[in-house]
């Protein structure tokens, strides 16, 4: 479903990834986890065709086409969803009037059927209730002064509604409460399918409790160091980075 | 055709109109006094050039291809225009339609003008001096107008022409009205325009002036608000640019404890031009204006705001705001704003803020990330831009031709069939 090979990528003129390798089949959960800075943003955004995020090398393919060849609205619309680490705010433009416009590009391009209006604001009104959102949010600007917490809920609520084949989910569990937490890994659960590529960019062990993944990756400089079963999250959890990264604290080394 | 057009050249075209046309308008007695004021301050007044700073970024060079050398001719109504009133009165190049004076109990229609200060600019005086036609409607002391009035101003031809018309409206004290004043048309015809409107004591106007005429026509027009009375007047203005749109709004504010609220939303896409020229005149204490508002540029579109606030010496406690927002749709198209104020009283609040913004590329990302594909991203976000005043406005049929309107006008650039024109 996702094939990364090899891949390099510049911010801004500045390389940040440097080979990147990693793979996800349909039906596949995925973790990344790594420090900060060393570019799990970076890869997300390169996925989603973000403005000045380059390919330099290598190649990234969805779905087995090169998404450097596409804009990112194709990529959404073949099925790939980004939920941002921060998602930005859109006054003037209402949450409903943006799902509409989102699905209806989206529905269309991949051949499922319209919803019409009344459809779509039911499904709308139910999934804001499945990530305990106030329907009320609806009539809001898009995240127009949403709380950290609120924004997340959003962001998991458009990925239920577009139903995604590919979804990566940047620290989507950062700044969430418990509860919230609970509730959108609830959320990426109901989505989790044989048909469906799931990638969770996290720092935290705490969210792989709930959405157990089938492997963990270690993202460094630009590279992924070491991947693992689920267990490797524990592994970070208690040792940290540095045994991995080879730099500063204990010495523990590469290979080890 | 598009030798240089001098402001000699302007103002011997007008003239030889007016002389023409005096005998033909003999029929209408009531405008005979203000045709020959009109006329005699037309021969003192001076056109505009390239050298006169309130017309710094507009050019009158459209117009030689001669459309001041000829009037537009009468022409029918046509069939399908919009119904946004309860009543609606339709001028066609300037003559009323007889077929469609019917207007609410207070309100009385008279087939005359008269109002002459404050209306300076040659282009206000010509109309003024040529006029074929006029309407000026009354509203009764104390009459609430049971629904909406409508007046469209159509343009109509198929070459070069103008046509002068004019609406005056004054409202009676403890008067309350909603007038809808309308520019449509189709050609290349310059609309010279002028609509003065003056309130009494206690009476309180919500006034919209749309103006959608064909692209490719032109429209020079002033409105002239006299708050004579204590009374309050809320203007909104959805405007968009065609081959050379300018307004003059001149507001004079003259009774203690009377309220001005404009607000407008003016859009230039395409080549098209749209010149905005207001100034309010706060000539006595404890008044209040407030202004907003939004402008948009895309492709090759040029749009101009220039709000200028006249704080008279006696002014004191005078509350004035203006507030101008723009956004720039992509680098060929131009912005120009500038508050000018000038206070000569220190004990007045005054606040302005002009910006020219663009696009947020975080905004349209994340749109475009959801699937939306650019051009409507685009969209999406212009209309966000402007969505508060459209929202603000508080007639629900203006509203819902509004919404639908500014789509259209934000939406896909129509550049294609421009070029192919
Ligand atoms: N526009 C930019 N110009 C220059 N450097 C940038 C730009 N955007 C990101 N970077 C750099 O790229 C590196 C990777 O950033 P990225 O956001 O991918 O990290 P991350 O792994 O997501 O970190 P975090 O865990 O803090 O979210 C950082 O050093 C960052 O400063
Ligand atoms: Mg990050």
């Amino acid at each position: 479903m996702l094939e990364i090979r090899d891949l390099h990528a510049a911010v801004a003129g500045e390389p940040i990834l440097k080979g990147l390798n990693l793979t996800v089949n349909a039906g596949e959960v995925h973790a990344i986890m790594g420090p900060n800075g060393s570019g799990k943003s970076t890869l997300a955004n390169v996925l989603a065709g973000k403005d000045n995020y380059e390919i330099t090398g290598g190649d990234a393919l969805f779905e087995g086409k090169s998404l450097a060849d596409l804009e990112p609205e194709e990529r959404a619309q073949l099925g790939l969803f980004l939920a941002f680490q921060y998602p930005v705010e859109i006054p003037g433009v209402s949450n409903m009037e943006f799902l509409k416009a989102a699905l209806e590009a989206t529905r269309k391009a991949q051949g499922k059927e319209e919803w019409d209006s009344v459809t779509l604001l039911r499904k709308a009104r139910e999934t804001c209730k499945q990530v305990d959102l106030d329907p009320q949010f609806l009539k809001r600007g898009v995240n127009e002064g949403f709380s950290g917490g609120e924004k997340k809920r959003n962001e998991i609520m458009q990925m239920l509604l577009m139903e995604p084949k590919l979804a990566l989910l940047d620290e989507t569990d950062s700044g969430l409460d418990i509860d919230a937490l609970q509730t959108v890994a609830r959320g990426v659960n109901s989505l989790r399918s044989p048909e469906r590529g799931i990638v969770l960019v996290t720092h935290y062990q705490r969210l792989l409790d709930y959405i157990v993944p089938d492997f963990v990756h270690v993202l460094s400089n630009g590279q992924i160091i070491k991947s693992g079963g689920k267990e490797l999250a524990h592994e970070l959890e208690e040792h940290g980075y540095g045994w991995l990264t080879g730099d500063r604290n204990d010495g523990k080394d590469q290979s080890a | 055709m598009s030798a240089l057009l001098s402001p000699e050249d302007l103002k011997r075209q007008a003239l030889a109109n007016v002389q023409d046309a005096t005998e033909s308008n003999a029929e209408n007695p009531a405008l005979t006094a203000l045709r020959d004021s009109s006329l005699a301050a037309l021969k003192a007044a001076v056109f505009p050039g390239r050298k006169t700073e309130q017309w710094k970024y507009t050019s009158l060079q459209p117009l030689a291809d001669g459309h001041l050398n000829r009037r537009a001719a009468a022409a029918a109504t046509p069939a399908d225009l919009p119904e946004l009133g309860d009543y609606r009165l339709v001028l066609v190049n300037g003559r009323l339609d007889e077929s469609s004076s019917a207007l609410p109990d207070g309100v009385t229609l008279k087939r005359e003008a008269s109002r002459l200060e404050g209306l300076t600019t040659p282009f206000a005086l010509y109309n003024g001096a040529a006029l074929d036609d006029a309407i000026t409607l009354e509203v009764a002391a104390n009459t609430d107008v049971a629904g909406t009035v409508q007046v469209i101003h159509y343009a109509d031809g198929d070459q070069p022409a103008h046509c002068n018309t004019r609406l005056e409206v004054v409202l009676g004290t403890g008067s309350r009205m909603t007038l809808i004043e309308q520019y449509l048309g189709r050609g290349p015809v310059l609309t010279n325009a002028v609509t003065a409107i003056e309130t009494r004591d206690n009476a309180h106007l919500s006034h919209y002036r749309l103006q959608s005429e064909a692209r490719d026509s032109l429209h020079i027009g002033t409105l002239l608000l006299r708050q004579s009375g204590v009374s309050r007047i809320d203007s909104y203005q959805l405007m968009a640019g065609n081959r050379l749109r300018r307004n003059d709004v001149r507001a004079f504010i003259d009774k203690s404890g009377a309220e001005l609220n404009m607000n407008g939303i003016f859009v230039a896409r395409d080549r098209t031009h749209i010149d905005n020229q207001l100034c309010v005149e706060h000539r006595v204490p404890d008044c209040t204006s407030n202004q907003v508002y939004r402008g948009l540029a895309g492709e090759k579109g040029k749009a101009i705001l220039n709000g200028r606030i006249h704080i008279h010496p006696g002014a004191s406690g005078t509350l004035a705001e203006l507030s101008n927002k723009n956004l720039l749709l992509n680098p060929g198209a131009e912005i120009y704003t500038k508050p000018e104020l000038e206070i000569y009283n220190d004990d007045v609040k005054c606040a302005h803020g002009a910006t020219v913004g663009q696009l947020d590329a975080g905004q349209q990302f994340y749109l475009q990330a959801r699937g939306v594909p650019l051009a409507e991203a685009k969209r999406m976000l212009s209309l966000g831009f402007v969505n508060e005043l459209v929202m603000g406005l508080p007639d629900q049929t203006v509203a819902d031709w509004a919404q639908p309107w500014l789509a259209g006008e934000l939406g896909q650039s129509r550049g294609a069939d421009e070029e192919a024109a």
